[in-house]
């Protein structure tokens, strides 16, 4: 069963409007709908994961909220306000993508600028930057220059520069992008540590194990709206309930023969159809019947194996609904 | 807002020490080698290398080469050829700029043109400069020998001479031929004067000064504003966009600090030029640094409109380069605006080039006043205003895409 497309009530201040509240939002480029009657509401101190394919519509869904796109029609409100209200633009705090940042400048010379153009005066600037330092971790690294630094430091600061002004929405578009797995889980714990001040977070992301680690509540865009959305987990229990995945990692790929039969069996390609996946219920023992039929088959696997589902085994069954090619 | 943009640029600057090389030591080095190419193409020193070739051998011939071999513009080849095919070909070759034949005797009226001048086509003024050296050789050293020349044609004219007339006019041709220089010196049919300008430096250094600092304004303009794309890509102005800053404060933080790096760019090349040439500028300072200004700011406005437009660093690349040569070569930054057909001469005013390099040339040299000069001023302010208008209203319209 598909979740509601809605973060849950458990997730929402008790007495409070939500952080933001985007509701039936529709975003047309010229004649092609790219969002349809979407409804998104993230409260404080949450931290909503964005998911979905490339193309999805994740970028301008952003660009909507950032107040950069008009929508055709529904509306976007931060803490209660229209965001096409300049000031109501100055509650968000965005992290894109790329590190956008000055690479000749240290790190604080970058907090100082970013924290003088959203806005804040010299001692404002001089208080911000110590404390975005502190939240993000970076006094140690403040007098060093951004061009010297790792990938998984610059995102710190691209972090850093981005919550100078205290936003109530943090939006961070790839935040981990190219840094290894110590960098990334560091960068989550900076990211849970800025939602105890009540900071709501959206986190646009391929990184479905990431989403599955930080994000209080996910939801996946697709055809121009959300769906389905709610906790990590609860979207994977509701969609696989006491099920396993069983992978097969093959030695060489298929006949088409071997193909269809896996196919027609239930078994989800990935990794350019070396790996394939099949849910069976919790407690079967159907390893050495699998390996007896793939012998039969002629298929010669490398390593099989059981896993839980994940957010990524979600999206998976997700794409596998909506892809033509994938028949047998 | 806009003072921290001016940080963030400046600083840039300081720490990029191939964009700082490129803003402050290639702009006077430039300079300086087009001060000294050029004040010396247009001033007497001047020297044309010549291939020189006599087919007759009298004493007037011998006399004109002398002449010839004495005066110090021309620096003529040591060997003297035999024909007109030889000296053809030695400038065929490049082996001398121009070429020059005596092919009749110079003192025998009636022979048609006895001078040949023979110049390739890529160095046309350098013949109309032998020939008139030739004309001050005839008018001066030997000034009998153009007398001889005319002596029949004014005999027809009065009806011919008597033989006492003949005699003293044999006799003053001889004293002519023995003291040339008397004759030579006592002036001409025409007189030289070379002005001189409000600067103590050359007309040419003068010029070349405000022609390469517009030149390099607009180079280093279209490089700084180029950061514009940058920050695009980067994510930088994505991030801006939802701040109170926008893109207007990040356009006009670079036009400002474009303008004030142009204004210190040209203070350096004025520098070198007043102390390795003289060109005073401290009289005029005040109007110079209007001029320096408004030259800096019309292509601070352009580099950011033509930044904004593109799409790509690459794009913007290309289309500055394009835009850069195009608008120096006819605006008058490789080679002066009089050398050029009058048709191209009145395209160079749509150029900030033009403009600036007249009003740099009025005010250094022609001691124009700030009024004189006002003309100059509107166009070079107008580009800049419209530069920066269009780069802050394209820079807008590229976030909503």
């Amino acid at each position: 069963m598909t979740p509601e497309p809605t973060v849950p009530d458990a997730l929402r201040a008790e007495d409070g409007l939500p952080v933001l509240d985007i509701s039936q939002l529709t975003v047309n480029y010229g004649r092609r709908q790219v969002l349809n009657r979407l409804d998104l509401k993230i409260d404080a101190g949450a931290i909503y994961g964005l998911l979905g394919p490339n193309g999805a519509g994740k970028t301008t869904l952003i660009r909507t909220i950032c107040g950069r796109i008009m929508p055709a029609s529904g509306s976007v409100t931060i803490e209660g306000q229209s965001n096409h209200k300049k000031s109501t633009l100055r509650r968000i705090g965005l992290v894109p993508q790329e590190i956008g940042l000055y690479s000749h400048l240290t790190v604080r010379e970058n907090l100082q600028a970013f924290g003088r153009l959203s806005g804040l005066s010299a001692a404002q600037t001089r208080d911000a930057v110590k404390w975005a330092e502190d939240v993000t971790r970076l006094s140690e690294r403040h007098g060093e220059r951004l061009d010297v630094l790792s990938g998984g430091w610059k995102r710190r600061v691209n972090i850093a520069a981005a919550i100078l002004h205290r936003p109530a929405l943090l939006i961070l578009d790839e935040p981990t992008v190219g840094v290894d797995v110590d960098a990334r889980n560091e960068l989550h714990e900076v990211i849970r540590d800025l939602t105890h001040s009540g900071m709501a977070v959206l986190i646009a992301t391929h990184d479905l194990d990431q989403a599955e680690t930080i994000c209080s509540s996910v939801g996946f865009l697709r055809n121009g709206t959300i769906g389905p959305a709610g906790p990590p987990q609860s979207l994977i229990d509701a969609e696989f309930g006491g099920r396993t995945v069983v992978i097969i990692e093959l030695r060489q790929p298929l006949n088409p023969s071997q193909r269809s039969t896996l196919l027609k069996a239930g078994f989800v390609p990935s990794n350019g159809e070396m790996t394939w996946s099949v849910f069976v219920e919790v407690g079967s023992t159907v390893s050495s019947a699998l390996t007896a039929q793939l012998d039969r088959l002629g298929v010669s696997a490398r390593e099989i194996r059981h896993r839980k589902p994940g957010l990524d085994t979600l999206f998976l069954q997700l794409t596998r609904k909506h892809s033509p090619e994938l028949t047998p | 807002m806009i003072l921290a943009m001016l940080k963030v640029m400046a600083l840039s600057l300081i720490r990029d020490r191939g964009a700082l090389a490129m803003a402050f030591l290639l702009p006077p080095t430039i300079f300086v080698i087009f001060a000294a190419i050029f004040s010396g193409t247009s001033g007497d020193e001047l020297r044309l290398k010549l291939a020189y070739g006599s087919e007759v051998t009298t004493e007037t011939a011998t006399r004109f080469e002398t002449a010839l071999r004495d005066e110090p513009s021309l620096r003529m080849l040591p060997e003297t050829l035999s024909s007109e095919a030889a000296v053809r070909d030695a400038v065929a070759q490049g082996e001398a700029d121009v070429g020059l034949v005596l092919r009749g005797d110079l003192a025998l009226a009636g022979d048609a043109s006895p001078v040949l001048v023979i110049v390739d086509p890529g160095k046309l003024m350098g013949g109309a400069i032998v020939s008139g050296q030739v004309q001050r050789v005839l008018s001066g050293s030997l000034a009998d020998i153009g007398v001889a020349r005319m002596a029949p044609s004014i005999e027809s004219l009065v009806g011919g001479f008597t033989p006492q007339q003949s005699a003293q006019l044999a006799a003053a041709i001889a004293q002519m031929a023995d003291e040339p220089s008397a004759e030579a010196e006592s002036g001409g049919l025409v007189a030289f004067e070379t002005l001189q300008g409000r600067s103590g430096s050359g007309a040419t250094v003068t010029y070349y000064a405000g022609a390469v600092a517009i030149l390099f304004l607009l180079f280093s303009a279209m490089q700084g504003a180029a950061t514009l794309i940058e920050e695009r890509n980067s994510g930088i102005v994505d991030r801006l966009a939802v701040g109170p800053a926008g893109t207007d404060v990040v356009v006009i933080g670079k036009f400002l600090f474009l303008t004030l790096q142009g204004t210190l760019q040209v203070g350096l090349i004025f520098l070198v030029a007043a102390l390795a040439y003289q060109v005073d500028v401290v009289e005029v300072l005040p109007v110079w640094l209007l001029i320096t200004v408004l030259s800096a700011a019309a292509s601070a406005g352009l580099g950011l409109a033509v930044a904004s437009a593109c799409r790509t660093k690459q794009q913007a690349q290309t289309v500055s380069t394009f835009v850069v040569l195009v608008f120096s070569a006819i605006g008058g930054s490789m080679v002066p605006r009089f050398m050029m057909p009058p048709w191209l001469q009145d395209i160079g005013w749509y150029t900030p080039n033009a403009w600036a390099i007249e009003a740099y040339h009025g005010v250094l040299w022609r001691n124009e006043t700030l009024a004189d000069l006002s003309a100059s001023f509107l166009p070079l302010a107008g580009l800049g205003l419209v530069g920066v208008m269009v780069a802050i209203l394209v820079s807008r319209w590229r976030l909503r895409l």
